[in-house]
């Protein structure tokens, strides 16, 4: 009973575990990892589009690891008409690398390009980007009051912080500043190894002990029999068990002699190998007989 | 004789300019010097019979790699479009570690581990001199990527080593694999005086519990759970220790003798070829004798000499809070090192110099695979910090 006691608490600490290990933010990979990035509503004297016109701009951002297709998704500045911009399918502009941006002008133009949408800034002060199905919403922005030339845009690349950035960066990094790598970071606080030592040997130790206590105790859990457990067969568990039958002198003399001639190296060689498995021997041509040069010329 | 004479100008010029596209017309000292290291390599691999398997491969791609050509012509192997760079690919981009760790899982046998669990600690200690020549690379002035790379030469596991400095310090990449397989080979050599220097008589001659036998369930369990739990925890480890796990489960599980057979054998044997041949290629004399590559053999030393301590002094400090009869030979202690199986051999040589009788093997392959599994796991967490 006290066995079983343990073997459960022993599971239940093991699911814990798993479900703790289990628990956190995921990320996945697809079409919702587009974001509205940056937007430049009044264009006086910055980029200017393919034709040599100015014209407000949107810029996504595809913060997934993989390349994603915006085709057949939706733009759009109306709340209540979510599929107003229909991104055409199967053009290559529209595969965004991974970490990539594509940029989209608001000049209501449409006539352009796939780049060029059927809607202006001046209509209203509202963006949004829609899934293939017309009604899932990826990622949507009101805008306020906008100046000049100065675009309104996330911080840093697909963060959730929103403002008027000091540089306008369309196809490009939000974040103007210096960056600084995480290893610089790490190094600045500890410039000896010390606390990486600390941190990687108290992982790998942690990695290494949490599969010493999981193999210690493997053999009792897949031991435990549950119908026993289950029907709760107590008699059974309490008869006597048989004692294991003694190996007589016999065998133990021919496992002795055994391993003595095997450390010893006393065995023979053998040259051949008897074996009653099939032997093939793959044809190719440039060993065949029949193309000998041996051959002569029928 | 205007015509002649033409002619032999012509001849002449031409002559010439063949001669510069020659290798005697492009040769430096670098290349001389870097043809010898080849030449050493292969002379150890065939002669001393020191990791042929690798040596070979990457004794004669440095030969390759440093036979002086006229840049321009798609030959070398930093060239785009060279036949040399395709190949040299799956290194750049870490594909050919994984490859060879799936074919480390599919030969290796983890019973000795499962028997006899807390060996495991062992392989986590001997990780240290990871840490150690990272913080001395930091003190000699490396960058932090740089020092992460260097550092996992320590971890003594020649595919764990290539693919951690892929992503950290691609442009050291050839000097750490050579370092890092140069050592491996060095490990009888390396090893033995720090173990006689570390222990006592009486702790050489202790003598193990004989290993209990595994049942094929926990065999099989193990690969799994192994996977799950250590991936968990170093997610960016997961090339490494997913493929080792995988391939030991290919074998453990009895029913894909095939696909174990081949990723042990062919497989295995084709990556060796290429990744072998490649990073030798890969140490042009231009691009790897430089003052760095000199720093990070250094390290690499010192790296092997860390681990060793750290593995052994391991042991005997674990030794206080264990039984008498379940004591543990500190002889085993540099197995942890995962140069699999060369230092379990030191293990077993140096054991039986002191007791005939005492085979130290068996016991020793257990840190041995725990080293594997601890150094994968050390390169996943420096790629997590330092990338």
């Amino acid at each position: 009973m006290a066995k079983t006691k343990k073997a459960i608490r022993l599971s239940g600490v093991l699911a814990t575990l798993v479900l703790l290990l289990l628990a956190g933010k995921s990320y996945s990979q697809s079409g919702i990892d587009l974001r509205i990035n940056e937007i430049l509503v009044v264009n006086d004297s910055n980029y200017v589009d393919d034709y040599g016109q100015r014209s407000g701009w949107i810029e996504i951002f595809n913060s997934a690891y993989n390349t994603v297709d915006i085709g057949g998704m939706y733009l759009t500045n109306d709340p209540t008409n979510p599929t107003k911009y229909r991104i055409p399918k199967g053009d290559p502009l529209t595969r965004i690398p991974s970490r990539n941006y594509l940029i989209f002008f608001a000049d209501n133009r449409p006539t352009r390009g796939i780049q060029h949408l059927n809607f202006s800034f001046s209509d209203t002060n509202y963006i949004a980007l829609y899934e293939v199905n017309g009604r899932t919403m990826i990622d949507a922005v009101k805008l306020g009051l906008q100046k000049s030339n100065v675009s309104f845009g996330r911080l840093k690349d697909g963060s959730s912080e929103w403002g008027y950035l000091e540089k306008t960066t369309p196809g490009a990094n939000n974040f103007t500043g210096e960056v600084i790598s995480s290893g610089e970071k790490f190094v600045a606080i500890d410039p000896y190894g010390v606390g990486m030592a600390v941190i990687a040997m108290s992982v790998v130790f942690s990695a290494l002990l949490l599969l010493y206590v999981v193999f210690k105790n493997t053999k009792r859990i897949y031991s435990i029999n549950l119908k026993e457990l289950l029907s709760r067969k107590k008699a059974v568990a309490d008869l006597p068990k048989p004692e294991p039958e003694e190996i007589s002198g016999e065998v133990n003399a021919a496992i002795a002699l055994a391993i003595h001639l095997y450390i010893s190296e006393l065995h023979d060689h053998e040259e051949a190998v008897l074996t009653i498995k099939k032997v093939a021997r793959t044809y190719s041509p440039w060993s065949s007989k029949i193309y000998g040069l041996r051959n002569l010329p029928k | 004789m205007e015509h002649s004479g033409n002619f032999i100008t012509f001849i002449t010029e031409h002559l010439q300019q063949f001669f510069t596209y020659t290798a005697f017309a492009n040769v430096t000292p670098g290349h001389i010097i870097m043809i010898c290291i080849g030449l050493i390599f292969i002379y150890l691999a065939i002669a001393k019979e020191y990791e042929p398997m690798l040596l070979i491969p990457i004794g004669f791609g440095i030969l390759v790699g440093n036979i002086a050509f006229m840049p321009g012509l798609k030959i070398g192997i930093y060239e785009s479009g060279s036949v040399l760079n395709y190949l040299y690919f799956g290194v750049l981009q870490g594909i050919y570690p994984p490859l060879i760790f799936l074919g480390i899982g599919a030969m290796t046998d983890f019973s000795a581990l499962i028997s006899n669990p807390k060996l495991m600690l062992i392989g986590a200690a001997a990780q240290f001199g990871i840490f150690g020549a990272y913080a001395i690379a930091l003190m000699l002035g490396f960058s932090p990527s740089e020092a992460g790379a260097i550092a996992i030469i320590g971890g003594a596991d020649g595919p764990t080593a290539i693919f951690l400095s892929s992503k950290l310090a691609p442009d050291l990449m050839g000097a750490i694999a050579i370092s890092a397989y140069s050592y491996m080979a060095l490990v009888p050599v390396i090893q033995p005086p720090i173990m006689r220097l570390l222990t006592n008589g009486r702790e050489r001659l202790i003598r193990m519990k004989p290993p209990r036998s595994v049942s094929k369930v926990e065999k099989i369990l193990f690969p799994i759970i192994g996977m799950l739990l250590t991936t968990f925890i170093v997610p960016s480890g997961l090339p490494l220790l997913g493929m080792l796990f995988f391939g030991n489960l290919l074998k453990e599980s009895g029913v894909t003798k095939r696909l174990a057979d081949t990723a042990k054998g062919s497989l295995i044997d084709i990556v060796t070829i290429l990744i072998g041949l490649t990073v030798g290629a890969s140490t042009q004399a231009t691009t790897f004798l430089t003052t760095k590559s000199v720093g990070i053999f250094a390290l690499g030393a010192a790296s092997f000499v860390i681990a060793t301590t750290a593995g052994v002094l391991f042991v005997k400090i674990f030794n206080i809070f264990l039984k008498e009869g379940n004591k543990i030979n500190p002889l085993i202690g540099n197995s942890g090192v995962s140069a699999v199986p060369d230092s379990a051999r030191v293990s077993q040589v140096v054991g039986l110099e002191y007791d005939k009788t005492n085979h130290l093997l068996m016991h020793a392959m257990g840190p041995n695979v725990a080293g594997v599994i601890g150094s994968a796991v050390a390169a996943g967490i420096l790629l997590g910090f330092l990338s």
